[in-house]
């Protein structure tokens, strides 16, 4: 047992090397594509968020998202009542959905559903009709003009395979996103979702949402009425 | 209680599909319309409508083989479509557009084929110049058997419907437009269409066939009913979501209602579908240059209005997101390029075709052409 200050730091490389050689959280641990006893979901905590956009930034440097578009995106509202007036936070992201209304319109089936549920698109199969950008409810997705396809958010596919968080919750300042496997008992993302109250992005579209907002007000859980954003770059960042 | 929101940071997505989409559901559009304006004449042999089969096959095929050029270029992969045949998606309205487009396009060009083969074998006066090759090529055999005309023009017509049903539920099945989402939209498209392809006709016979007043008469009389269906379906429309019966379509005029450039884009369709309307019933025999002008006007508007207006309603977000028209490919540049295209088609068959048939030809030929090249010029 580590008694002091000075036991710590010789056992700082022991234990270093555990870290590296032992298995990861329980996320890490069971991360396999495509086999089916996952079922990837996000909480997002609304009341954590303080709209830093870190998580904006952490998914364009880690998913090569090109200028003035974005998979994620922390939608930010002034809102006035009783002479007060209060910022809202609102992270929006592919809701990854159960019933995911961009998969059928595909003419080319690029765009699928894998067994843990997240939603990606093959690269090599899109024709770039953007027909999936139009079906989406949530404005998720766009076409990457970089490449000429469709783009979205997909949890970080590529993380999650290698046992890592999607960049966005492991840059989350505030912890306002947890992410995990809805089929793991023992997962924080069960755990929130079973003993909490939670709300989903419009949910009259039957999409079935698998990001679940908690403390989500109910006037931001669809077509936000009000004044719109004067900050509206283009497509391609001209 | 009360409350204010202002939206101070969001996403902002530009328009997915491109004017490039409007130009094809346009010409597409009027090509089906100019098909079915053929048949009383090449079908059903009515000798009285021969002038107007042949003006509206000559729009049919102008806009027929110009649609997909603007639907590929719409395309974000343009050279990746060959995965629509290799990846069929029987579920995707648009993956059996793209086996509905070749069969319209194919049968229609066996049709004009067909239609116009008597009169290319009657055109072969022998030589060795490119037209004469091609008269004799086309022609080979003389007139087709009225058996093998039917047969094409059901297979074009299957194709013209089977593209309408599609264009249409395309678009419908979007419920996150709800705009879009309504079952009036596939009606409205075709009716718009037919408007448009009767303008079309309107307009040929002014400026390429020698100004027929009689045909002029009979289209603004057919134009008339078709804006009178272009009135009811938007009244339709109109009822269902004031009404409140479908939550869906108040949805949808709930997000324009209020909005001052959605106001002004409804007065201006109202206006253009009721102006030639009167002008076409009170100058049937002199307003077909501007009857004819306003209804093919109309149906770009619509389309226009549907798709990129309709792209402009955040999903989300508050507001809507601002559309200015890109001068390059993606916007005003592409919309000139169509344009140029349609009119190097049209001038290729004014030149190459014998579509004006022989009695007809013989009439106008030569004032014809030169019409046409003055009305390229004075564009």
């Amino acid at each position: 047992m580590i008694q002091s200050r000075r036991d710590f730091l010789r056992a700082l490389p022991t234990i270093t090397v555990g870290a590296a050689l032992a298995p990861g959280p329980a996320i890490a641990s069971t991360a396999r594509e495509a086999d089916g006893k996952h079922r990837w979901a996000m909480v997002v905590d609304v009341q954590k968020c303080i709209g830093c956009q870190a998580c904006t930034v952490s998914c364009i440097m880690e998913n090569a998202v090109p200028e003035n578009s974005f998979r994620t995106i922390v939608s930010t509202y002034e809102v006035h009542q009783g002479g007060h007036a209060g910022t809202y936070m609102l992270p929006r992201l592919c809701n990854h959905c159960d019933n995911p209304p961009c998969i059928p319109v595909c003419p080319v089936g690029a765009t699928f559903q894998r067994k843990d549920g997240v939603v990606v698109v093959d690269g090599d199969r899109c024709v770039g009709c953007a027909y999936c950008v139009q079906a989406c409810p949530y404005d998720a997705r766009f076409i990457n003009h970089d490449t000429g396809k469709a783009d979205k958010c997909t949890f970080c596919a590529q993380r999650i395979d290698a046992g890592l968080l999607p960049a966005c919750v492991e840059t989350c300042v505030g912890g306002a996103r947890i992410f995990g496997d809805l089929k793991d008992p023992n997962s924080e993302v069960r755990r929130l979702v079973d003993q909490n109250k939670m709300k989903v992005l419009k949910p009259e579209m039957g999409t079935r949402p698998h990001v679940f907002y908690l403390g989500l007000d109910e006037r931001f859980q669809g077509r936000v009425e009000g004044a719109g954003t004067l900050w509206q770059p283009s497509g391609r960042g001209e | 209680m009360d409350s204010q929101i202002v939206e101070v940071l969001n996403v902002t997505r530009g328009v997915a599909w491109l004017p490039w989409a409007v130009s094809y559901f346009f010409l597409i559009g009027l090509s089906y319309g100019s098909f079915m304006l053929t048949l009383p004449y090449f079908v059903f042999g009515r000798a009285q409508h021969e002038k107007l089969g042949r003006l509206a096959l000559l729009g049919a095929l102008v806009c027929g083989l110009t649609a997909p050029v603007a639907l590929l270029a719409d395309l974000h992969g343009p050279g990746r479509f060959l995965n629509f045949y290799l990846h069929f998606q029987p579920q995707s309205w648009m993956s059996w557009g793209s086996f509905f487009i070749p069969i319209y396009v194919g049968g229609l060009l066996l049709y004009a084929w067909l239609v116009l083969r008597g009169d290319f074998a009657a055109q072969d006066r022998g030589g060795d110049s490119f037209h004469a090759r091609l008269c004799r090529f086309a022609g080979r055999g003389g007139a087709a058997p009225r058996m093998a005309i039917s047969a094409a023009a059901l297979l074009t017509l299957i194709g013209a419907v089977l593209v309408a049903l599609y264009t249409g539920m395309e678009v419908m099945v979007v419920r996150a437009r709800p705009l879009w989402h309504t079952p009036f939209l596939p009606l409205q498209f075709a009716a718009t269409a037919f408007a448009g392809a009767i303008g079309l006709s309107l307009l040929f016979n002014r400026v390429i066939g020698g100004h027929d007043t009689r045909l002029e008469i009979g289209l603004n009389r057919l134009l008339v009913l078709a804006l009178a269906v272009v009135l009811m379906l938007g009244g339709g429309w109109l009822f269902v979501s004031l009404s409140g019966v479908s939550l869906s379509h108040s949805a949808a005029f709930n997000e324009v209602a209020g909005v001052p450039q959605w106001q002004l884009t409804a007065v201006w369709a109202a206006l253009a579908t009721i102006l030639p309307m009167v002008l076409a019933i009170w100058r049937p025999a002199s307003s077909g240059l501007i009857t004819g002008l306003i209804a093919v006007h109309s149906a770009w508007m619509m389309r226009w209005t549907i798709l990129i207006g309709g792209q402009s309603i955040p999903k989300t977000g508050a507001g809507l997101y601002d559309y200015h028209l890109p001068l390059g490919g993606d916007g005003l540049l592409g919309i000139v390029g169509t344009l140029g295209l349609w009119i190097a088609l049209l001038l290729l068959m004014v030149d190459y075709l014998p579509w004006a048939g022989h009695a007809f030809a013989s009439r106008n030929n030569k004032a014809t052409n030169t019409l046409v090249a003055d009305a390229v010029a004075s564009h």
